[in-house]
């Protein structure tokens, strides 16, 4: 739930002005239409706009500890906060709601950071403590929920929920951040601390940031994605399961599930029908083109575990027409169209009144569930046996076999021999290859200052110790959560596209107990041969009909080249495209986009790499549309607020105790 | 110039501005030597040399056999046009 946002001031007596708080909470109303709230210190100014969720009455922001005075705005569930608030009474806190942000402000009060590691949730916050004059900001374990922030000059620092709220506070100015963009055209997103905008970072997934007086003091993750020696495993994947979807399910309003018709979403849909006893409400997205859709198989799932299902049809003309309003909300040029479905699905499950669903990500990474775990594993095959990793290649890609005879050789090639086998980043350079094509249409200028290797080494540098000696699989689960899972899916693809609607996506294989069983669990157990996700069908035999259960994983995608090259495409697209509008943005080509778009015409453009190529050309112009030439300004809110705090010095140290 | 030179020569203009058109709009400024190695060079990959195979079937009307799809056969303009006039002259 929520959106957050607010300045902090090196000097005390430098007083944050409220309608630049009021401009904040107006850019991420979205992410909070049910109301917000400001707070307003010495120094210090936090608003908070609010989708109600918990304790719909009482739980609004921002929250003021009775205990020292210092205040919380969060955004985010903590879905274990009933057994926190059990644990804490009985050690004597009192509780005057029942919303989780009281829980989470008196732990953090109580314990400190140490307490984060007892969240079991989603959750972005900043903790302002007046006494110290310090901020505290945080995010969850997989950073479901987004966090940036940037350092001015004068040691004050601006954050928010999204780029757009600093933007709104008139203390930072938007500039392209060629690095960032670079990491799109390379892993399909910037990888944080980068944005696609200079001078704005994302905190990171499980990271922590401490300002103090016009300084930050500490910046660490307090969790990280790997083998934990530490963390205590359960052995029963199924009671896990069952107990995260129990938590997920935890709200004052109703709660839907996402439906794709593939195993994950159909396994917690039908996990969470259970314990809904037959309440749940399926949302799924079907396409007009068939080499898309899967609407048989979600609706085979919803007619089995019997649930109210919802379908949104999609087709060319919705995703042109939406998809400058992603690129506003996604606030980075993305590689694909896959998001836009996901924001109209948001939309219908707004329209029908629910505010929450349970979605399946994050099964494919634990699980091995994508083919590119497949193709790791056929390529360490093909060094000790050829012959069989060529038949399982085509048992993998039968299509190959068939109708794209003469293109298999060539795909053979490119996925059995991209890269050097002992690079550590191995497992992910053939998407760097493929994705690397939108490079080529990069102004030369562009180009000189960015190497093939610029978007790469800070995932270098941050690999963990002993990378290089993980088995191979491992290491591919590992960057595949760190470098496409947080930064791609869960934004751009997750909370961006549902919070532009205000809904609230919930992870059930993203609690940390699944987390850290699927990264204990024997790979064979993940992944034999070409049949992946193994412990998860083994759960599903008993759940779902056997050819879901047993179903192949469908890649979701969505048309790239059609919605903007057909009979009766939007205008703007050429616009966008034009040789004057690339030369104002400066970051493409124009002669060499310019024969991209023959073929895209021409109907020529149908490889995947010249798909990528076209919306990443034509997101960077959208989104340097919406940020550069037509961001501002930025209108205040006009709605009272629900929570107003003005403090003094002196009422804003006072209530030490 | 005989009938089928004068063939020949709209077979290389012809596939010259596919190339051009399809696979070196990245780089508008290069010299296209007829007889360049199109992979060697970079201008086709393996995926775009299957490309190349079926706009050579289409474009005339030549049936490729799969065992031909070779460098020898299709690795630049020169060969290409060599074995269009070798097809035209089988059947």
């Amino acid at each position: 739930m929520c959106g957050i946002a607010g300045i902090v001031r090196a000097d005390p007596a430098h007083s944050v002005e409220e309608v630049a708080l009021l401009r904040m909470a107006r850019a991420i109303r979205h992410r909070g239409p049910d109301g917000f709230g400001l707070c307003l210190d010495p120094g210090a100014g936090l608003v908070s706009t609010r989708l109600a969720i918990v304790d719909l009455e009482h739980g609004w922001q921002p929250l003021v500890s009775s205990a020292d005075g210092s205040v919380l705005v969060y955004n985010g569930e903590v879905y274990n906060h009933p057994e926190l608030r059990t644990s804490m009474r009985s050690l004597g806190v009192e509780f005057s709601t029942q919303s989780d942000t009281e829980v989470v402000l008196s732990l953090l009060q109580r314990d400190g950071l140490a307490g984060l590691h007892r969240l079991n949730g989603q959750f972005a916050f900043a903790w302002w403590q007046p006494q110290r004059h310090r901020l505290t900001l945080a995010r969850d374990r997989f950073g479901v929920r987004p966090l940036c922030y940037s350092c001015l000059e004068d040691g004050s620092l601006v954050f928010g929920s999204e780029a757009k709220a600093l933007f709104a506070s008139g203390e930072v100015r938007p500039s392209v951040d060629l690095a960032g963009i670079d990491q799109v055209f390379t892993l399909w997103a910037p990888q944080a601390p980068r944005t696609a905008f200079e001078g704005i970072q994302q905190l990171e997934p499980g990271g922590l940031l401490v300002w103090e007086r016009g300084e930050v003091v500490e910046h660490r993750r307090w969790w990280k994605p790997g083998p934990d020696r530490h963390e205590a495993i359960d052995p029963d994947l199924g009671g896990l399961l069952r107990d995260s979807i129990r938590l997920r399910l935890r709200a004052d309003v109703p709660v839907g599930a996402y439906l794709s018709g593939g195993l994950d979403s159909s396994l917690i849909s039908a996990l969470a029908q259970v314990q809904k006893r037959g309440a749940l409400s399926t949302f799924s997205v079907a396409f007009e083109d068939p080499r898309y859709d899967e609407r048989a198989h979600q609706e085979m799932v919803a007619r089995a575990i019997g649930t109210s299902h919802h379908v949104v049809e999609v087709g060319s003309a919705e995703i042109a027409a939406v998809f400058p309003e992603v690129i506003r909300h996604a606030e980075t040029p993305l590689v694909r169209t896959a998001p836009v479905p996901l924001f109209l699905l948001a939309r219908e499950v707004r329209d029908r009144g629910l505010k929450v669903v349970a979605t399946g990500e994050g099964a494919d990474e634990l699980f091995w569930g994508y083919d590119l775990f497949k193709e790791v594993a056929i390529r360490k095959l093909h060094q000790s046996d050829p012959g069989r990793a060529l038949k399982l290649l085509g048992k993998l890609y039968p299509h190959l076999g068939s109708a794209g005879a003469r293109r298999g050789p060539g795909w053979a090639r490119f996925l059995l021999e991209t890269g050097a086998v002992d690079d550590p980043l191995s497992s992910h350079l053939t998407r760097v290859g493929a994705t690397g094509a939108v490079r080529a249409f990069y102004r030369d200028d562009v180009a000189a200052g960015l190497g093939p290797e610029t978007a790469l080494a800070p995932i270098r540098d941050g690999l963990p110790p002993g990378f290089g000696a993980w088995d191979e699989l491992e290491r591919a689960a590992w960057l595949e959560v760190t470098t496409l899972l947080e930064p791609y899916l869960l934004a751009a693809q997750g909370d961006r596209v549902a919070m532009a609607h205000g809904v609230e996506a919930r992870y059930p294989f993203l609690d940390h107990r699944v987390y850290a069983h699927s990264v204990a669990l024997p790979g064979e157990e993940k992944l034999s041969d070409v049949s992946d996700k193994i412990a998860l069908r083994k759960l599903a035999n008993d759940l779902l009909p056997a050819e879901i259960a047993e179903r192949a994983k469908q890649p979701y995608r969505a048309p790239e080249v059609t919605p903007f090259f057909s009979p009766g495409s939007p205008g703007w697209v050429e616009d966008a495209l034009s040789p004057a509008a690339l030369t104002d943005v400066g970051i493409w080509d124009s002669r060499r986009v310019e024969g991209l778009l023959r073929r895209c015409r021409s109907s020529r453009a149908t490889g995947v790499r010249e798909g990528m190529a076209l919306i990443g050309i034509l997101s960077t112009q959208l989104w340097h549309e919406a940020f550069f030439a037509s961001g501002g300004p930025y209108p205040a809110e006009t709605a009272a607020p629900q929570v107003r705090i003005d403090r003094t010095v002196e009422q804003a140290l006072g209530e030490v105790s | 110039m005989s009938a089928t030179e004068d063939g020949l020569g709209e077979v290389r203009s012809g596939m010259r501005a596919f190339i051009e058109d399809n696979f070196l709009y990245l780089d508008p400024d290069a010299d296209l030597a007829d007889g360049q190695d199109l992979l060697a060079a970079g201008i086709v990959d393996s995926l775009g040399f299957v490309e190349l195979v079926e706009e050579v079937e289409s474009r005339y009307g030549v049936g490729v056999q799969d065992i031909e799809i070779t460098e020898e056969n299709f690795g630049s303009i020169d060969s290409i046009v060599r074995y269009v006039e070798r097809k035209r002259a089988e059947s």
